[in-house]
């Protein structure tokens, strides 16, 4: 009797554990016409006409923490107007305003401001693009693919503190999530680590070498990752470096998506503009220290005074190495058979008896 | 002193080489190949280096390791194990830090070698006590004695050339290097400094990429010839295994004095009277006539 009354009243507190662990915290996206009525189902989706699976599942759980949290879904799929709607056939434009007002300000916010930077730099779609070009160019959610719509984790310098001020006034929910917006911007020139902007540049794009020859991209730009990751600055951030230059460090101003071809007068890495562009992190920054080579390629076309010096240095070194273990080798065989063993044992290492013909 | 000890040298040198007995005065006649019958003490019976020297071999040893393996980490950093070791640093940004420090650590053992060893020749100058052959400085009885020596360990001659303190061996890697560690402290000053050197640089473009493709091969052939060569030859041959303790007790053992130094062993004798009495009694027992 005992142990089933300690069974039971175990059991129940498990019971009780798990109902509330279960519970989901209080789910307050801006969902004021109840899509998720019908979202909120996790099989709902279908076959499409190519044959591929389609989920239309939208969790609210992770809806309810992501960026997008506060902005109804009409505000970007604006082109749903009944319901049950039809299939989605447009494409979210990012550009839409949406019904959010910021702090201090009464205009609806949108990201116009810049996708207008964005669509002037070299990735923005230009009317003499080829089709190739225009397929393979970046749209917003290249970059911003936002896996599973998580913030940046902002919680390293003095962040609690700084933040019970804010709360003496506002409440935490809203000035927290205001507060790591804020923050995360200042701390760096991206958001992102290093090593994620060089990944995003980098692969499935400048690092692929068939697209971008089918692209018709400059010897430079073909050689841009390889030439990047040889550096300092690319071997630094490959191991792990927080300081070191990524891509958008020295090709892109504060705006991050103003990215111009090098011969463009904006273009940060335009010769006019490169003392700025390295003044960001290196001091004393000079026209003579600008020509330093950032992507140095020491190849037989590009270098060749270089690339022979460095074939030559390979020559002298691998000659110097092997005939000096050569010597090594050829002296300990003499001594050897000279008679010398391995150890000084008993104050010699002259014991044995030596091998060579003419002996004194 | 020092000047008899010069003499004997000289003469040693003018009566030949190949000679196989050599003339001591106060000892005897010394046949070459005596250093089979001497007793050594494994941590050194002859002073071979000073104090400074062992503190600046000490000193060098370990920033070049430091060096090495944070330089060699950046250097081959797409490779599977640059993570791991760059981690034991603490990361890159800390592994930088790390590789300035020692590199400044190895500059100021430079510069102290260099006091030492310009300061000590001038010493040795004013009390005429200078002597060229017992000095790093190449001379081209090390060319003959090269050669002399390869045919010794071909079995085509009988022994071994009589050389001064320093043979042909260390005088290469002497001179390799001073041309190393000029090469290296240059261009990683071009690298740790680039603004500066920028001004410097007749083309800055060409002197950097000249600066980072030194910086790297001399480094990697350091590496290579301490660590295939070098070690090798002091800690692995025959005679000097498991370990040579001359780098920290600047002691050299007899045997090896004898077969590799014998002309400073020469000297080494004018210098010491026990040592005199020592190899006397050795000659004797292996039935050699003293005086």
């Amino acid at each position: 009797m005992e142990f089933i009354k300690i069974l039971t009243s175990k059991t129940l507190f498990l019971a009780i554990f798990l109902l509330f662990s279960f519970m989901a915290p209080g789910v307050d996206a801006a969902d004021k016409e109840n899509c998720l009525m019908c979202h909120k189902y996790r099989q709902i989706g279908r076959i499409d006409e190519k044959g591929r699976k389609r989920s239309y599942f939208v969790s609210e759980n992770i809806y309810a923490n992501a960026v997008h949290r506060n902005v109804p879904c009409r505000d970007c799929h604006t082109y749903i107007d009944k319901l049950p709607h039809d299939p989605v056939t447009q494409e979210v434009n990012c550009a839409n305003e949406c019904h959010i007002k910021p702090p201090f300000s009464n205009e609806n916010f949108s990201h116009k401001k810049i996708i207008d930077v964005y669509n002037r730099s070299v990735h923005g779609s230009k009317d003499d693009d080829s089709a190739e070009l225009k397929a393979a160019k970046p749209y917003c959610k290249y970059c911003h693919l936002n896996p599973i719509y998580t913030r940046v984790d902002e919680q390293r310098i003095a962040f609690e503190e700084t933040l019970s001020r804010c709360l003496n006034c506002h409440e935490r929910k809203g000035v927290t999530q205001a507060y790591k917006h804020i923050t995360h911007r200042l701390r760096s020139k991206t958001s992102r680590s290093p090593q994620e902007i060089v990944q995003l540049c980098a692969k499935n794009c400048h690092a692929d070498l068939v697209l971008m020859k089918k692209l018709k991209v400059s010897r430079e730009s073909m050689e841009a990752v390889k030439t990047y990751n040889e550096s300092i600055h690319g071997k630094a951030i490959g191991l792990g470096s927080q300081t070191a230059a990524d891509c958008v460090s020295c090709h892109a101003t504060s705006s991050i998506h103003d990215i111009y071809k090098k011969d463009e007068p904006h273009a940060t890495v335009n010769k006019a503009n490169l003392v700025k562009t390295c003044k960001q992190c290196h001091e004393n920054v000079t026209e003579r220290f600008a020509q330093i080579d950032v992507h140095s390629e020491i190849g037989p076309h590009e270098k060749p005074f270089l690339y022979s010096v460095n074939v030559i240095l390979g020559f002298v070194f691998y000659g110097s190495v092997f005939s000096l273990i050569g010597l090594a080798m050829l002296e300990s065989y003499g001594r050897r058979k000279d008679g010398i063993s391995m150890q000084i044992v008993r104050g010699t290492s002259w014991r044995g008896e030596s091998k060579r013909k003419k002996s004194k | 002193m020092s000047t008899s000890s010069e003499n004997i040298a000289a003469s040693s040198k003018e009566a030949g080489a190949d000679e196989y007995y050599t003339y001591v005065e106060g000892v005897g006649n010394i046949p070459r190949d005596i250093y089979k019958y001497v007793k050594s003490d494994p941590l050194g019976d002859l002073p071979r280096y000073s104090y400074h020297i062992v503190i600046q071999h000490f000193l060098t040893f370990i920033t070049f390791l430091i060096l090495a393996a944070t330089g060699l980490t950046l250097h081959f950093a797409s490779l599977w194990w640059a993570p791991l070791v760059m981690k034991l640093f603490g990361g890159p940004d800390t592994a930088r830090l790390i590789h300035r420090i020692a590199a400044a650590l190895m500059v100021i053992a430079s510069v102290y070698h260099l006091i030492t060893i310009i300061g000590g020749t001038l010493h040795k100058i004013m009390t005429k006590k200078f002597n060229i052959n017992r000095t790093q400085i190449p001379l081209i009885k090390d060319a003959h004695d090269m050669v002399h020596d390869i045919k010794y360990f071909l079995g085509k001659e009988e022994q071994r050339p009589k050389m001064y303190k320093f043979m042909y061996k260390q005088k290469l890697h002497y001179v390799a290097i001073l041309w190393g560690t000029f090469v290296l402290v240059s261009a990683g000053t071009s690298l740790l400094f680039p603004e500066t050197m920028a001004t410097i640089w007749p083309n800055p473009r060409f002197g950097q990429d000249l600066a980072r493709l030194m910086h790297a091969d001399e480094a990697i052939m350091a590496i290579t010839v301490i660590v295939f060569w070098h070690w090798s030859n002091v800690h692995l041959v025959p005679g000097r295994f498991p370990l040579q303790w001359s780098f920290l007790t600047g002691r050299i053992t007899r045997e090896h004095q004898i077969e590799e130094h014998f002309l400073e062993y020469v000297y080494n004798l004018k210098e010491f009277p026990e040592e005199r009495e020592y190899m006397k009694k050795i000659l004797r027992e292996n039935g050699y006539d003293t005086n």
